[in-house]
Formats: C-alpha cells, structure tokens, sequence
C-alpha cells in the first residue's frame, strides 16, 4: 500500500472500497427487514401464547438463519472485492 | 430445561492443558501480529486430472477424514453403552434424534420413505454438526502466506472446517437433490413423476427446471456464507485484539451458536426438498 500509486491504480483501490462498503450496506437492509418481521410475528404470538415461548424461539431461531442468508451473501460478496 | 455441565477428571486437565497452552501462545503471538492477508487463498495441490477434477484442496480432505474416523467411533462407542435404562448421554441424543424423527414424520407424506429420509437427514446434520463446532475451536491449519509459501497457523485461526469450504456443501446440496428425484421417481413412476415438471401447464416448464437448479445453489450458498464469513469475520476482528482474550468469545459464538443453527436448517431444508417432491 505504500508503494507508489498511478492515478488509474487509486481510482480502482476507491473504487474497490466504496463498493465493498455499498454491496454490505444495502445488502443488510433486506435481512433486517425480514428479520424484524419474523421477530415482530415471534412477539405478538408469544404475547398470546405464553405456555408456547420454547417452540416459538426455536422456530424464530431458524426462520430468522434462513432470511439472514441474503445479507451472508452480501457479506462474502463485500470481502471477495476487499481482498481478491 | 437445564442439563448441568459436569466434567470428569480426565476432562478438567485436557480443558485446563489446552487453556494454559491457548493463553501461551497468544502472549506468544502478541508482539508480532501482521494484518492476514492472506486469508482468501487456500492451500492448493494440482494433480494430472481433467480440468474440473485438476485441484485439490488438502485441508479438507485431511479435516473431512479426520471427522469421519471421530463420527464412525463416537458411533460404535455409543452402540456398544446402550442400556434399556439411558445414561444421560445416552437420552440426550434419544431426545435429539427421535426430534428429527417426529420432524420427518410429520413433512414425508408417504410412509416407507419416513426411515431413509430420516437417515440422510440425521447423517448430514451430525457431520456438519461437528464439522461447524470444529470450525469454533482453536486449532492447528497449514495457511497461504501473500508471497505463496505455506505457513503452519498455531492456535491463531480454527481448525480447519470441511463446511467452509464450497466444494463440500455443493456436494452435499447436489447430492440431496439427486436423493430427492431418484425417490420422487421410485415412488410414483418415470411418468406420474415427469407430468409433475408441467404440473400447473406446459407453459411452466422452464420456470420449474429452474427452480429446480435454483435449490441446490441456495442450499449450498447459505451454509458455506454462514461459516467462511464468520471465519474471515473473526479473523479481522482478532487482528484488531492481537490475539488475546476477544477470539474465544468470538469462536464460540460463530462456531457453536451459528454452527448449530446452520446444521439444523441444512438438515430441514434437505427434509423439505424431499418432502416436496415424495408429495402426489
């Protein structure tokens, strides 16, 4: 990193960390929407079902590792353009 | 439900040994951290195959290996203690395994296919299992230096793990997929089973092949994302502590925690995809 640059060398080093910051930065916002939904679902049902709250973690649990996989692919995505 | 931890004395020096060694190395590291560069390359070896099969990944075969041999002993060894009155080992992995299979139970429609389906499912979720959980202790890997040479990695990165590698989940994925069709087809016939790709109408067609490869793809991506992200996650921010006290933490919540979830959403989606397709 130290060594000297040319101009077209630093546009492309911003140019990498921009992107890896915008791939990550909008890639989140989808898993958190899902996720806040199936935590809001989770909520409301265990509110009325209190004798259920063990099932319902679980199975929020592993709805939520599913919705979550779209902001791991833009997670992996983000560090492929970082570091390859 | 709360199951009391208790170690035996064998346990509690093997625990305190690793600890003390562990806590060795990272004031041993302490002075001399460098950024991990080369945490994107693997160790690679060329064998004079044709071109797909042409690189190997010996790391994963060595850990994959090594993880079969422990499943297959932990399996005879747990045969050869079963009792009519369970230890609590013993009714702890009772209570895991008749889960799975009420699990099974309720998704598979038709009846003789209940006991394959539950051992594809039970395998795959024990191998990835473990091979998560290792992927959460620290441990001994050969990495990449930047400049290519191989470097040994001493309690300053995990073990290995088989999942975070593609090329292993991939298979996997593929090969439920495979288990899937070839039951759908031993079920309800070449035909009954061909009719189902133009189930709405004929105009469907493409829409269901690609659905169909679209399975394997997302099946593998979420695993192999989960458990390489976390890996590299937890490596930069180890970095940032030089190796001290963050890194155990931090490998116990992304191998344990995430590793556990992921093996069991692998195993309930390879249950769904069967499910789906043993439906008449």
């Amino acid at each position: 990193m130290t060594a000297e640059l040319s101009m077209a060398q630093a546009v492309v080093h911003a140019a990498k960390y921009i992107g890896a910051g915008l791939a990550m930065g909008l890639g989140a916002i989808g898993p958190a929407i899902g996720e806040g939904h199936i935590g809001q679902g989770a909520m409301e049902s265990m509110a009325r079902q209190p004798e259920m709250v063990g099932t319902l973690t679980t199975r929020m649990l592993l709805s939520q590792a599913v919705a979550e996989s779209t902001g791991l692919y833009a997670l992996l995505i983000a560090f492929m353009i970082l570091l390859i | 439900m709360k199951i009391p931890v208790k170690f035996s004395k064998g346990e509690k020096i093997f625990l305190g040994i690793f600890f003390a060694a562990y806590a060795g190395v990272a004031v041993w590291n302490f002075g001399k951290v460098e950024f991990p560069s080369g945490i994107a390359h693997v160790w690679q070896i060329k064998v004079p195959l044709p071109s797909i099969l042409g690189t190997l990944n010996p790391m994963t075969i060595i850990m994959t290996a090594l993880l079969l041999v422990i499943l297959i002993y932990l399996a005879f060894d747990f045969k050869r203690h079963l009792k009519k009155i369970p230890s609590r080992k013993q009714s702890a992995i009772e209570l895991v395994l008749s889960f799975m299979y009420d699990l099974v139970k309720d998704v598979t429609p038709a009846e003789e296919f209940v006991r394959p389906v539950f051992y594809i499912a039970t395998t795959l979720f024990l191998f990835i299992l473990f091979s998560n959980i290792l992927g959460g202790i620290p441990g001994i890997g050969i990495g990449v230096s930047p400049n290519g040479s191989l470097k040994l990695n001493l309690f300053t990165d995990t073990w290995h793990s088989p999942t975070g590698d593609l090329n292993t989940n991939v298979t996997y994925a593929i090969m439920v997929l495979f288990i899937s069709h070839i039951f759908a087809i031993k079920l309800k016939g070449l035909k009954e089973w061909a009719k189902g790709f133009i189930s709405p109408n004929p105009i469907m067609l493409p829409m269901n092949i690609i659905g169909e490869f679209a399975k394997p793809i997302s099946h593998s991506l979420r695993l192999f994302g989960n458990i390489a992200g976390g890996g590299i996650m937890v490596l930069m921010l180890s970095y940032l502590v030089k190796y001290t006290f963050v890194p155990v933490i931090l490998w116990g919540f992304f191998g344990f925690f995430v590793g556990t979830i992921q093996a069991f959403v692998f195993s309930i989606l390879a249950i769904a995809y069967i499910g789906i397709q043993l439906e008449q």
